[in-house]
């Protein structure tokens, strides 16, 4: 991984103490509580990626990137010779929108419309959530900024919606996928489109005057996490305190008096 | 000309200007010193990604083990898969570090 994607990764905010109580019952996801529930819930989720059930690793992300290889080969023009990486399609200038959408899809995000005067920036909550964008996990809440791989499709100040959850957690719930969950958003921004720093990869053979040197800067995209939708957020008692002081206020002014 | 055996000298040698002793001073250890620094690079770039794998599986190994008498990292995963998720062992070992309970309860689920 590289500098950018570690130190950011890996800054969290400290969680509560996890205090559990019941939540209401929801048919489509397992929820845990203290107290075993015997919510039983159908964990054969078959979303369109994920290819018949096997008890061995095929699950994970690679077997549904085979298919998608399989399925963009079979679209594309007999022009292109090799039709490995998107990078060459993306030079033939996607034209329908549907093809856009479905590569989006690929990568676990929906392209939402471009912000003009929204307010999507919250004050932190203390809710998770793990998602996957690629092959890459990240555990994230909301304020969180993360890099992942460039991402086609979107351009800076995009929202977007990461589709690929894996689990959510809050102090008083936590959400598990099977695999993913169905019906959860998490909304981010793109930041940026950057380079990461330049890292040099140098090859040596001793005594055998061998030396290649070469410098690589990867392409990443800066994502701003801003909200998670489809959990219960703990409300933060903010309300009573300037109540109690707009309160006290007229009862000193009366007693002063 | 003495310049240019300069410039190409004190490129290298911003390279290696935080190493120790003689090893940012001298122009000849500074060259060798340069080269066995990007030679360490690539390689434990590589290593670190495997180093890190290990780290993780220790710590879940080492939250895990809290959980039960004979329950363990490679039960974990194994239930992992039969259940079908896809976390995988960083954000586990972040999940352990993080709040526990949070993976006691996902292996709890996961056991039934």
């Amino acid at each position: 991984m590289a500098h950018r994607r570690c130190l950011q990764s890996f800054v969290r905010h400290a969680t509560a103490l996890i205090s559990l109580k019941k939540p209401p019952p929801l048919s489509t996801f397992e929820i845990l509580t203290s107290k075993p529930n015997p919510v039983i819930t159908p964990p054969n989720l078959e979303p369109s990626w994920f290819t018949p059930l096997s008890h061995f690793r095929h699950f994970s992300s690679s077997k549904s990137d085979d298919s998608e290889n399989e399925e963009e080969v079979d679209e594309s023009s007999d022009g292109e010779a090799e039709n490995d990486e998107v990078a060459a399609d993306l030079g033939r200038d996607y034209s329908p929108e549907e093809k856009e959408a479905e590569a989006a899809a690929i990568g676990y995000k929906v392209v939402g419309p471009l912000q003009r005067s929204d307010r999507v920036f919250k004050d932190y909550e203390p809710v998770f959530a793990v998602v996957q964008i690629g092959s890459h996990q990240f555990k994230v809440s909301n304020g969180d900024s993360i890099f992942t791989e460039r991402l086609k499709f979107c351009e800076v100040n995009d929202k977007l919606i990461l589709n690929k959850v894996l689990l959510l957690g809050s102090p008083t719930q936590t959400i598990i996928g099977r695999p993913i969950l169905p019906d959860v958003a998490v909304h981010a921004v793109v930041e940026e489109h950057a380079l990461d720093a330049k890292v040099i990869i140098f090859k040596k053979k001793r005594r055998k005057n061998y030396r290649r040197t070469k410098g690589h800067r990867q392409e990443l995209t800066k994502l701003r996490i801003t909200d998670i939708q489809g959990i219960e957020k703990p409300e933060i008692k903010t309300d009573g305190k300037p109540l109690k002081a707009a309160v006290k206020m007229p009862e000193k002014v009366a007693t002063a008096a | 000309m003495t310049r240019i055996k300069r410039r190409r000298r004190t490129k290298i040698s911003l390279f290696a200007s935080s190493f120790r002793g003689a090893h940012s001073r001298l122009t000849r250890t500074i060259t060798q010193q340069r080269i066995r620094a990007l030679v360490s690079a690539h390689r434990d770039r590589d290593r670190k990604k495997r180093d890190f794998r290990r780290l993780w599986i220790t710590r879940i190994n080492a939250v895990i083990r809290g959980m039960g008498v004979s329950y363990s990292y490679s039960r974990l995963i194994n239930n992992l898969y039969k259940k079908q998720l896809l976390l995988n062992r960083k954000i586990l070992a972040q999940i352990a570090i993080s709040n526990k309970n949070c993976l006691y309860m996902i292996s709890n689920e996961i056991i039934k």
